[in-house]
């Protein structure tokens, strides 16, 4: 009930701000209030989670289209909750920068990002393939209107590719899910698994295309430039987890023989991304560039921790998702931050903005370090989590993680500098004032949620797979079955109580 | 009650950068100075009442572990948030929270009229903090965190002057050669979960002779260890930030970079010497790097202009002293070297920081110069600190380094090696610091020093400054006498448990012998510089190209890491990402275009045609899929 309940909530959400007459600010206050209830609803959720459990929780289904097996299935696991707290979290701060920004024609808007909320929760959330694919397909369409409308000025060209991109991926999924759906089952905790890589490869193109992995990127640097920056904030923060999501549900689970065969080619794209985004963060000359092509490494590093596979690697890629849809989303928005100050985000016209404006600065200076993932934040944690586990799976893949980590302190320095010291830059008046109240408080929510994570980054690692205990483990280190067996047994599926072993080709 | 001390020993600063944070505006300026020094000098009692408690358990028991809660944890691996205080984290905290107190209230008068000062004692008190958190770790992932924050605070103090571009470009150097050392350890944290699947010093260390067992594991885990500590150490090739980080607050320079982060590496090596003993190549490497170290270092000193680049050069050097210690398994000589490193050159800092002071920000030594005279009290701290650099009797550095020199002398024929070295490095410093003395407080009068200090002004500060020189002084002097060779040696028996010396101890008198070997060539040296810089009679030697260029380094990572980064970056930007990624895109996009202009025309709105268009669509990617199954 509680699953639907976060489901339906922004949808009725969406539906009352789109219906209420009246000023900007009424319609705006509606929206973030009704983001807030989710909000409250997460946590409750949150607190009455069983962490202990390896069942689906909060689980609901209602027979849709008996004769193909299709139903209304949802239910949360302990990694899907903490996506679905990301979304929660990042879109509150975006409805409430919207506010604060004031976009025209609120109830359209608002009620796409309430839409766009439901649809978000409903993808980490399904159980059923064609339930998935709906809500993921319902997530794009207030995207594409969000940045096509609202977007700067070059976003029309965006919006196209952008579209280009993922209905090209869409379909091949649409696919791929009829063919894998009659053959194996819609449901996804009672489907059999598959051993044919073709399927495989129509999952994870599709996913590739929405992380994005190199070289499927084509799209991002436009959408991430073009997007108003909540909606920024919201496809590097929000929307690129889902595709996590979708290899961590369905192509890891459903195709354990694929994933293993294919390991190496996916830890390659992973590693090439990694080192790819980084350099080109590195000359980025625009502040969204880098954001945008750090989060092209960021998202590879992740991957990198996913097709590793093992319980290390997949903790870490949990944790790093929250962490980095926190930052990045952050980065965004303090991105529009100082472009409304400044309207310009290009680096050679900012700088020296620290003079005058600590809070600004403190803003820039801490998200930036947690970013270039300095020993002590949440980020490190995580990329530690991960290139442990990477490093287990095969020492050579780790490499490219530790080089990342020096080009990230370079272009995140980089970053830092440009904006806040050097010379003032011509861009930046005198007048441009600090970071005010309302700004301070979204960024500020984001940044507490960062630094709690730093102090306790076993809250999310130690929380996200509950079956993970179930296998062997010798003495107090990691088993050398847990390795190989991970992928199968985290996400635990209804009805079976072992997992199988290896894929069966049907 | 040990444990309880240690925490607040590390919480105690970083409640003070809370108070100061959220206190913002509202906080007086002087009040976040006050807060800084106040919450070490609460440290520093802390860090006293957990010695006195060590000290009352027997010599077998004085290591405490406090364990907070699991930080990192999946469900079959677990790091904790622990502490530990032994004898070798007491020796560390109580210099950390000693000297930190110090230089901290020294800061007070320093940077008295800074309108930055309430973030300027934030970020000092956070370095209190994090290097804290370092000595204090229980395991090596808790020590990494405070290895990088320790690293992050240097970064934010030395681009402290954020205006000056020279201080960003410093600052952002030392951050990222640091991160090289950082991820290097990382390698090695991998390594060590891997195979020793925990990463706890007693229990890495229970296991370190069978991790030896594999002598490439253990090898590559004590290299990446290294690395890590002659990045965050300034030791070669790695060192070439820390003269440029000289761009920072004098106290900073203090503090940071001399008394407490830099001397780390040597900490870490020492703490973790049951995996370097696994090692020994590794280690002879360590005791080698820290040798060629205090000689290059202490050659470039010779011809720096900048009284503070002097220093850094000599920290760097002194440093090397401690590595080649380190190296040779004489961990109580390496810890004593730091120990009183850590007072004499922590008073060389602050006395320069009082001239620097005085002069109004010059840090030109050619400017300066017959300062004896007007600043009789800062000579004194200052001839007090060059002659414990030097190592004349009876002050401290005397006993620290001839410590080091003998145990050098008395281990093998690498030893012989390195004990030359050592012994030729006593001649360069006394004669590069004997000639910051003479240039800066010998001779006339120059002009600056006219101009910046007319008659009768009082010129050494306010007591601020003047007071903890004062301490510094003292210990400087009497610091070294906690240990003297053959008379009593309270120092390394009270570190034995820990880090018990496997180098062969020299015999007392041969120790006293080499003394009055390394103190003659400590007088020629300081001869030499009186003859060039103070009497003048002779001519100071042209400097050669190769010293005024720091050895090249800075050159050779230009051309060999940077220039090729910007390049790759650059090319990949203009030759691959524009041209083929993001363009596909658009071909893409404009092949959409044309399916869309085809689509308009056969929308006949007929649904039926619609829905035999779709369905034709999948099936024909159905039947690719069934095909190519």
């Amino acid at each position: 009930m509680l699953t639907t309940a976060l489901i339906c909530l922004p949808l009725l959400g969406a539906l009352s701000v789109f219906l209420l007459p009246g000023p900007r600010m009424w319609v705006g206050s509606l929206a973030l209030f009704f983001s807030l209830a989710e909000l409250a609803l997460w946590v409750s959720s949150l607190i009455r989670f069983d962490f202990g459990s390896a069942r689906i929780q909060f689980e609901q289904q209602h027979s849709w289209i008996s004769d193909l097996g299709i139903s209304y299935h949802v239910g949360l696991f302990g990694f899907s909750l903490w996506l679905v707290g990301l979304t929660v979290v990042v879109m509150t701060a975006a409805i409430a920068y919207g506010l604060w920004s004031g976009r025209e024609r609120a109830n359209a808007y608002y009620a796409l990002m309430l839409l766009l909320l439901a649809a978000i929760v409903g993808v980490f959330t399904a159980q059923d393939l064609i339930l998935f694919y709906v809500a993921y397909e319902a997530m794009m369409i207030p995207l594409y209107v969000l940045i096509g409308v609202w977007g700067g000025a070059g976003r029309l060209r965006a919006t196209f590719k952008f579209v280009a991109y993922t209905m090209a991926g869409s379909l091949l999924m649409f696919a791929t899910i009829v063919i894998y759906g009659l053959s194996h089952g819609f449901d996804l905790a009672t489907a059999q698994q598959s051993g044919s890589v073709w399927l495989f490869l129509g999952f994870a193109a599709a996913f590739a295309v929405k992380a994005p992995l190199f070289p499927l990127h084509g799209w991002l640097a436009d959408a991430y430039r073009e997007s108003p920056p909540e909606v920024a904030a919201l496809l590097s923060g929000v929307i690129s987890k889902v595709a996590v999501f979708g290899f961590l549900r369905i192509a890891l689970t459903q195709f354990p023989g694929p994933t293993h065969d294919l390991r190496s080619l996916m830890l390659a794209l992973s590693a090439v991304g990694l080192v790819y985004g980084s350099l080109l963060a590195f000359r980025a000359p625009d502040i969204r560039g880098v954001v945008a092509y750090s989060s092209l490494a960021q998202m590879s590093l992740i991957g990198l921790g996913v097709f590793a596979q093992n319980e290390l690697s997949l903790s870490g890629s949990v944790l790093q998702m929250v962490n980095h849809g926190l930052v990045s989303a952050a980065l965004f928005l303090l991105a529009g931050v100082i472009e409304l100050r400044t309207s310009t985000g290009a680096l050679s016209r900012l700088g020296g903005m620290a003079r005058g404006r600590p809070i600004l600065a403190s803003l820039i200076i801490s998200i930036g370090v947690i970013s270039l993932a300095v020993p002590g934040s949440n980020a490190f944690a995580g990329e530690f989590l991960i290139l442990a586990g990477v490093f287990q799976q095969g020492w050579g893949w780790a490499i490219p993680g530790l080089v990342a980590m020096v080009l990230a302190a370079m272009y995140m320095l980089r970053l830092v500098s440009a904006l806040l010291h050097r010379e003032v830059g011509e861009a930046v008046t005198k007048k441009a004032p600090d970071v005010l109240l309302p700004e301070l408080c979204v960024i500020g929510a984001l940044l507490g949620c960062m630094l709690a994570l730093s102090v306790w980054p076993a809250a999310i690692s130690k929380h996200s797979f509950a079956c993970l205990s179930q296998p062997p483990v010798t003495s107090a280190g990691i088993s050398s079955q847990s390795k190989a067996q991970v992928g199968l047994a985290c996400v635990p599926r209804a009805g079976s109580t072992t997992a199988t072993t290896t894929g069966t080709a049907k | 009650m040990i444990a309880a001390a240690a925490w607040v020993c590390l919480l105690a600063p970083l409640a003070a950068v809370l108070a100061i944070a959220l206190g913002g505006n509202r906080l007086p300026r002087r009040a976040a100075g006050y807060l800084a020094t106040g919450s070490t000098v609460v440290s520093f009692a802390a860090a006293v009442t957990a010695l006195i408690a060590t000290l009352g358990n027997s010599a077998s028991q004085r290591q405490t572990v406090s364990t907070a809660f699991g930080l990192i944890e999946t469900h079959a691996f677990k790091i904790n948030l622990n502490l530990l205080v032994d004898p070798l984290a007491l020796v560390m905290m109580l210099v950390v929270s000693g000297v930190g107190s110090l230089i901290i209230a020294y800061s007070i008068g320093y940077m008295k009229g800074e309108s930055e000062q309430r973030r300027y004692f934030a970020y000092i008190a956070f370095f209190a903090f994090s290097m804290l958190l370092l000595v204090e770790a229980a395991n090596f992932f808790v020590l990494l965190v405070g290895w990088g924050l320790v690293g992050l605070s240097s970064y934010l103090l030395i681009g402290f002057w954020q205006e000056r571009p020279s201080a960003i470009a410093a600052a952002k150097k030392a951050f990222i050669i640091n991160a090289v050392g950082d991820a290097a350890m990382a390698l090695a944290l991998f390594l060590l979960i891997q195979h020793a699947h925990t990463l706890d010093f007693g229990g890495v260390f229970g296991q370190a002779v069978s991790l030896g067992q594999n002598s490439w594991l253990i090898n590559l885990v004590a290299a990446g260890l290294l690395v890590g500590a002659i990045a965050k150490s300034a030791q070669i090739p790695l060192h070439t930030w820390l003269p440029d980080a000289m761009e920072g607050p004098t106290p900073v320079s203090a503090l940071i970079h001399a008394a407490t982060m830099v001397t780390a590496g040597v900490y870490l090596i020492v703490r973790a010497h049951p995996l370097f003993e696994q090692a020994p190549h590794v280690q002879q490497t360590a005791a080698g790097l820290g040798a060629a170290t205090l000689l290059a270092t202490g050659a470039i000193a010779l011809v720096q202009t900048d009284i503070k680049r002097v220093i850094a050069y000599s920290t760097m050097s002194q440093i090397g002293y401690m590595f080649l210690a380190a190296g040779i398994g004489a961990y109580s000589a390496a810890m004593f070297h730091l120990v009183t490193h850590a007072f004499f050159k922590a008073l060389l800092f602050l006395a320069a920081g009082v001239v620097i002071h005085a002069l109004g920000g010059e840090q030109d030594m050619r400017k300066m110069g017959g300062l004896r005279r007007r600043m009789p009290r800062t000579f004194i701290a200052m001839l007090i600190g060059t002659g414990a650099l030097v190592g004349l009797p009876p002050l401290a550095g005397f006993f620290s380094k001839d410590a080091i020199l003998a145990t050098a002398v008395s281990n093998g024929v690498y030893g012989k090696v390195l004990f030359a070295a050592a012994i030729a490095g006593v001649l360069l410093t006394a004669l590069y610091s004997f000639r910051l003395l003479f240039l800066v407080f010998s001779g006339d009068e120059s002009e600056l020093v006219k101009k910046s200090l007319p008659k009768r002004k009082r010129a050494e500060g306010p007591r601020w400054m003047t007071a903890p020189v004062a301490v510094l002084t003292l210990l400087a002097i009497g610091g070294g006498w906690m240990q003297v060779s053959g008379l009593w040696h309270p120092f390394s028996s009270f570190l034995e448990q820990v880090a018990p010396s496997f180098a062969s101890e020299p015999s007392a008198s041969r120790e006293w012998l080499l003394s009055a070997v390394s103190l003659v060539v400590a007088l020629g040296g300081v001869w030499i510089a009186w003859t060039v810089y103070a009497a003048r009679t002779q001519q100071a030697p042209r400097a050669p190209r190769a010293l005024v260029e720091k050895l090249y380094f800075d050159r050779t990572y230009d051309l060999l890491f940077y220039r090729p980064a910007v390049a790759v970056a650059h090319r990949l930007g203009s030759w691959f990402e524009r041209p083929v990624i993001e363009r596909s895109g658009e071909e893409i996009g404009f092949g959409a275009l044309m399916g869309g202009r085809f689509a308009a025309a056969i929308q006949s709105g007929l649904a039926r045609t619609y829905v035999l268009l779709v369905a034709a669509g999948v099936s024909v990617i159905v039947l690719l899929f069934l095909v190519l199954r």
